[in-house]
């Protein structure tokens, strides 16, 4: 029994080494550093202690508040839009048999392609002088839109790019889900008389409710930390109308070149998806317990 | 399908192999015999200039035999580069092109050396431009210095804004080159047709040092500044004086009138690309003739002439300068340092500067600026250039110009979007700036706000 649970430990080290190395220690230097001003002085390094005046500077900062309100919206309508489209076509293929791999196939391509990629593709289709979307527009006589230079438009324009290169890993998971949901169910449904209508609210959504929310879930992780598709698009601009929380931290950490208030900006980011997980896992358990 | 023995094969193999090995051996050691200066790397931005220095790099090292690598980066990419390599035990880089939003911290850091340290007898030539004194810092008083600084850098590239205009639309309408706002209206007024033609395209995109510099010439022209005298240490912030107001009205009076409607939206590359496609009547642009007289690349191949950024009445053009410098780190070891001094010398030279300007970039040397070359076709920008040069000015003199850089980035471009209100945005950038510069231990007063 000694011996097991020696083995036991002696088995986990490893895995518990890299974790202290890879993660712990990083974020105890983050954390640490967050406390501190750091000033280069004759190629010298001079941390300064500034206690909690990098987390109290954080609520004051107008970029890191229109950030995180930004990213909020962007996560939560991007990623609801992802998971009610990925799910209808989810609904949709199911029954499809002919062309499957095919289909995947095509579904698949927007997840592959490099967010920079796609951020440079969609950058040109919402030009104003050459995009396709404007040019499309003058053809049927509308008149052509500041897509990504518009305050009130710019951020409905970055969402638009994250709902087409995301909701086929929303369709992908669900669809997944949904052919291992067990038929006989469907069967003894149909035998009783209900509607699709009544197998979908009654069957379909109960049974793939730990699926919805783990998709949904790991979605909204990915969301909150979008960065490519804004760099590109817009650069967080104009104004403050597609700051995100990502955009925020990389411009105070690098190229304004504040390690101490990007660490506590980046520990209060961490902080609030470590709450964000820790709610929906509650939720999720609450759920199956109930 | 032919097949090779398999004999055959073996021993095509050792004839491929002896002569890779003959051909590596003809060509190192020709190498060492020419080369007479460690391998070097250079970091360097990819600017509209890039392509005139990478043909200057290959010319140094055709003719010295010397080895020079480029790692070739986006404009905040380099930068940050730049801070690790010389925050580390041993700098990858021997060089850094370094831009005049960001220098000043690597100058108060102490991480570069001064040229004369590597060898004593180092001079800027006289021919080459200084840059507001941008070259010479003293390290006791903190300050750009030409009497009893340091010489910390060579200049590389003159990166500072014109105005571009197309000539043949001036010729067809007889317009004449604007001086002044007003006059550089009345002609974008008369040129503008939108959507085939923007009277003015501008870069109002906020970016690590995009809209600011877009924005300084019509601050600077009216009289306005973000300080009152950076250089004279009155760091009394004055972005929201009623100078930088009149200023940005005016720049606002253009954007909305005669200007792109999406200008804060706009990038470098977008003015470029309005400008090389025919879709606008100015722009104001670093001088990088290639892209618009390549007819690969532009359509108004001949037709883009340059001119100084207008001014007003009281003030004459007022460009900032946005130029690069190149120096030398601190941590490597001395042939390297010495190597990147060979090339710092061997780029000085008038031949250097010749070639560089010939392979599309604008030299950093007056007699090359005002030689013969700048009353050939392909090299009209120069005049302006030699014209603007002795008002340009450095924007900032303090190592927290990245700080307010971010602060200037936003609150412009809000007010170009139409987030904020001009006089709103104006006033809450100082604010803002004077914080960063109390949060620093300058004493940095606010004008009253506007209203």
């Amino acid at each position: 029994m000694k011996n097991d649970t020696f083995w036991r430990y002696t088995t986990l080290m490893p895995a518990v080494l890299l974790f202290v190395a890879l993660t712990v220690v990083p974020m105890v230097n983050l954390f640490v550093l967050s406390f501190h001003h750091v000033e280069w002085i004759e190629r010298i390094a001079i941390w300064k202690s500034v206690g909690w005046s990098n987390y109290t500077a954080a609520f004051e900062d107008n970029l890191f508040r229109a950030g995180a309100f930004n990213t909020v919206v962007f996560a939560v309508v991007a990623v609801t839009v992802q998971m009610v489209l990925g799910f209808i076509l989810a609904l949709l293929t199911i029954g499809v048999t002919r062309g499957r791999t095919f289909y995947r196939t095509v579904f698949l391509l927007p997840i592959l392609v490099p967010g920079i990629i796609i951020g440079a593709i969609w950058k040109l289709m919402y030009s104003y002088d050459f995009g396709v979307i404007n040019k499309t527009a003058i053809f049927l006589g509308m008149s052509p839109q500041d897509w990504l230079g518009n305050p009130n438009l710019a951020l409905a324009s970055v969402i638009v790019v994250d709902i087409w290169h995301w909701t086929p890993f929303c369709f992908l998971l669900l669809l997944a889900a949904l052919e291992s949901l067990p038929q006989d169910i469907y069967e003894a449904a149909r035998i009783d008389g209900s509607s699709p209508w009544q197998a979908l609210r009654f069957i379909t959504l109960p049974l793939m409710l730990p699926a919805i929310i783990v998709t949904f879930v790991f979605r909204m992780i990915l969301a909150l930390k979008v960065f490519d598709e804004v760099y590109l698009l817009t650069g967080g601009g104009p104004g403050t109308s597609t700051e995100v929380v990502s955009f925020t931290i990389y411009r105070r950490f690098f190229t304004e070149d504040r390690p101490g208030y990007g660490a506590a900006i980046s520990i209060i980011t961490f902080a609030a998806v470590a709450i964000l997980i820790f709610v929906a896992g509650r939720i999720s358990r609450r759920r199956k317990a109930s | 399908m032919r097949h090779i023995p398999i004999n055959s094969t073996h021993a095509l193999r050792g004839t491929v192999r002896r002569t890779l090995a003959a051909m590596l051996l003809v060509t190192t050691s020709t190498a060492a015999m020419a080369a007479d200066q460690a391998p070097m790397t250079i970091v360097i931005n990819q600017s509209p200039w890039f392509a005139g220095f990478q043909k200057v790099v290959e010319l140094y090292q055709s003719e010295t035999g010397n080895t020079v690598n480029l790692d070739v980066n986006p404009f905040a990419g380099s930068l940050e580069k730049q801070r690790h390599a010389v925050r580390t035990g041993e700098s990858p880089y021997d060089v850094l092109i370094m831009n005049a939003g960001f220098f000043i911290e690597f100058y108060s850091g102490g991480f570069l050396e001064p040229l004369t340290n590597i060898e004593a007898g180092f001079k800027l030539s006289p021919d080459i431009y200084t840059f507001d004194d941008s070259v010479y810092w003293n390290a006791e008083t903190k300050q750009i210095d030409a009497a009893n600084g340091d010489l910390l850098s060579v200049p590389v590239n003159p990166f500072l804004p014109l105005l571009h205009y197309r000539a043949d639309l001036y010729a067809e309408k007889g317009l004449n080159v604007p001086t002044t706002w007003d006059e550089l209206y009345d002609n974008a007024k008369a040129l503008h047709n939108p959507p085939a033609m923007y009277g003015i395209s501008q870069r109002g995109q906020r970016g690590a040092f995009d809209v600011t510099f877009d924005v300084l010439p019509y601050v600077w022209s009216h009289g306005g500044a973000f300080f009152a005298d950076q250089k004279g240490g009155d760091y009394t912030v004055t972005i929201n004086s009623p100078e930088t107001l009149a200023g940005m009205e005016t720049y606002l009076k253009l954007a909305q009138d005669v200007g792109h409607p999406s200008t804060a939206g706009q990038t470098q590359t977008n003015v470029i690309q309005n400008m090389a496609t025919g879709q606008a009547a100015h722009i104001q642009g670093v001088p990088a003739p290639a892209l618009f007289d390549d007819p690969a690349n532009s359509i108004v191949v001949g037709k883009v002439n340059y001119a100084p950024t207008p001014g007003t009445a009281e003030y004459p053009s007022s460009p900032p300068l946005g130029h690069w410098l190149a120096g030398v780190p601190k941590n490597i070891p001395d042939d390297r340092k010495a190597a990147a001094l060979a090339f710092l010398t061997w780029f000085q030279t008038d031949e250097a500067q010749r070639a560089y300007a010939e392979a599309g970039s604008p030299p950093v040397s007056r007699a090359v600026l005002t030689s013969d070359l700048a009353d050939k076709p392909e090299f009209r920008y120069m005049k302006a250039l030699a014209d603007s040069i002795p008002n340009a000015r450095l924007t900032f003199v303090i190592p927290e110009a990245s700080q307010v850089l971010a602060i200037t980035e936003l609150r412009l471009n809000q007010a170009i979007s139409g987030e904020l209100p001009l006089k709103e945005a104006l006033n809450t950038a100082a604010t803002e700036i004077a914080k960063v510069m109390t949060d620093s231990g300058y004493t940095a007063p606010v004008l009253p706000p506007l209203e």
